[in-house]
């Protein structure tokens, strides 16, 4: 590596945006987005450095969606069969969504006569293996399905703005708009409501989800939807 | 190759387009710039234009190309039939089979295949106008497109050619000294360890021309990355 590739990581660094194999400067554990090399941390992807809570993390910008256990997400069927959906998460992999995990009493072979491909559920993540594939459940808390209304989809890694901080964003956008809305984890966004409304909250998390590294988002939201 | 021509490509140290012999075209990289993709990315290299589009990782297919401890790259260099002076025929042919071949197993050695078992990556490049050197620039198309599509990589591979022009090593070699020069040799590498992951020869070079035409591509690789950062840093580093 030349000296002058090195100085420019340097400086990238202090900015706290860094690109992949970009050396990460920390005594703390190796959290997410690394990966170590003779005892040191750098970054796998392009992304904004962590250093704070113990953990070197790298949150990307972008990617697809890394499901973890208890995670409540928003799933699309893809794919029905004899006893299983499988279900679009916007992972890697289209995750099973097997009959006794959804609380209704489904005949051999007649799955989607409950759920048939396009319709969404409100789901939750309840199994991943090392090997990458998941299960995902409707037995929990509110999980069901989800009739009529809208699925839109954000970037997974958009999804902490979408909410913003205790929830502001998203109450924001509800009450302005007068919709339903039920964020997955996932970046999959359920929106119910009137047509005019839904496409206006619509709006909103299109915008949200191009503009996710700005700052003063919320503003600019709530100036968006008083038009 | 190894055309015989009574061109002079270089003269007094200058070659046909006013470069020196260790001089880039000159390069635009944009990072992200088609919406349906998980990451894209377009680039201009003097006069090559290529877009290079990256799906996954996903579920690959056909299944019997699944492995089970780690993911594969499928990497698919096209050329468009207008990219070239007599019509190409659209679709894989011999030439492009091997470039796309070669550009996966590059992409293996840095995308961290192992966190996705069985799964695929999907590097798509096309090629919109060709003038010499588009399997480097795809490939370095493809790089930036890989990191824009948040994949997991060790690092981002810049690849760039040197050749031979009248008895010459010169760097990056144009459409007429591809045509009518001595050697082509493009090299890729990973800048951090300074690993060569794709290497070709077209031509003859003495041991000692090869060891300079080594050194020229692997700095014009420096320089290229230097370009790429700079790319993806403007299209994401300055905001927040």
């Amino acid at each position: 590596m030349s000296e002058e590739s090195k100085n420019n990581k340097k400086s990238e660094n202090s900015k706290g945006f860094v690109l992949p194999g970009d050396l990460l400067e920390t005594k703390s554990k190796p959290g997410k987005g690394i990966f170590r090399k003779d005892g040191r941390v750098y970054s796998s992807v392009v992304g904004y450095s962590n250093d704070r809570s113990g953990y070197m993390n790298v949150n990307a910008i972008k990617g697809r969606y890394n499901p973890k256990v208890g995670d409540k997400i928003v799933a699309i069927c893809a794919e029905t069969g004899p006893s299983v959906w499988r279900m679009d998460i916007g992972a890697a992999f289209n995750s099973t969504l097997h009959h006794s995990e959804s609380g209704w009493k489904v005949p051999f072979g007649d799955t989607a006569r409950f759920l048939s491909i396009g319709d969404a559920v409100w789901a939750e993540v309840f199994m991943v293996d090392a090997a990458g594939s998941h299960q995902i459940t409707l037995k929990k808390d509110d999980c069901r399905k989800l009739y009529s209304g809208t699925v839109v989809k954000v970037e997974p890694t958009a999804v902490p703005r979408v909410i913003g901080k205790q929830g502001s964003m998203i109450t924001a956008i509800r009450e302005k708009t007068n919709t339903r809305i039920q964020i997955g984890q996932n970046g999959f966004i359920w929106i119910d409501g009137k047509g005019e409304d839904i496409s206006k909250a619509q709006k909103a998390m299109e915008t949200i989800d191009r503009e996710a590294s700005s700052e003063g988002l919320t503003k600019k939201i709530e100036k968006l939807l008083e038009k | 190759m190894a055309g015989q021509t009574d061109m002079e490509l270089i003269k007094d140290g200058v070659r046909l387009d006013g470069r020196k012999p260790d001089e880039l075209r000159e390069v635009k990289i944009t990072a992200g710039v088609l919406d349906n993709a998980d990451g894209s990315c377009y680039l201009e290299w003097g006069n090559n234009k290529i877009y290079a589009g990256v799906f996954g990782p996903m579920e690959c297919h056909p299944r019997h190309k699944q492995k089970a401890d780690r993911a594969i790259v499928q990497a698919r260099y096209t050329m468009a039939p207008f990219s070239v002076n007599d019509r190409k025929r659209p679709g894989l042919d011999r030439r492009s089979s091997e470039i796309s071949y070669i550009v996966s197993q590059a992409f293996e050695k840095v995308v961290m295949v192992e966190e996705f078992p069985k799964a695929s990556i999907r590097v798509d490049m096309q090629v919109v106008e060709a003038h010499a050197g588009t399997r480097c620039a795809a490939m370095t198309a493809a790089s930036v497109a890989l990191a824009d599509a948040g994949i997991p990589m060790r690092d981002m591979i810049p690849a760039c050619a040197s050749g031979k022009v009248n008895d010459v090593v010169v760097l990056d070699l144009n459409k007429e000294e591809d045509n009518y020069g001595q050697a082509d040799l493009p090299l890729a590498i990973i800048p951090s360890t300074g690993e060569v992951v794709l290497l070709q020869l077209d031509g003859h070079l003495t041991p000692e021309q090869f060891e300079e035409a080594m050194d020229l591509a692997t700095s014009g690789c420096m320089d290229l990355y230097k370009i790429m950062r700079d790319a993806l840093d403007k299209s994401y580093g300055g905001k927040k």
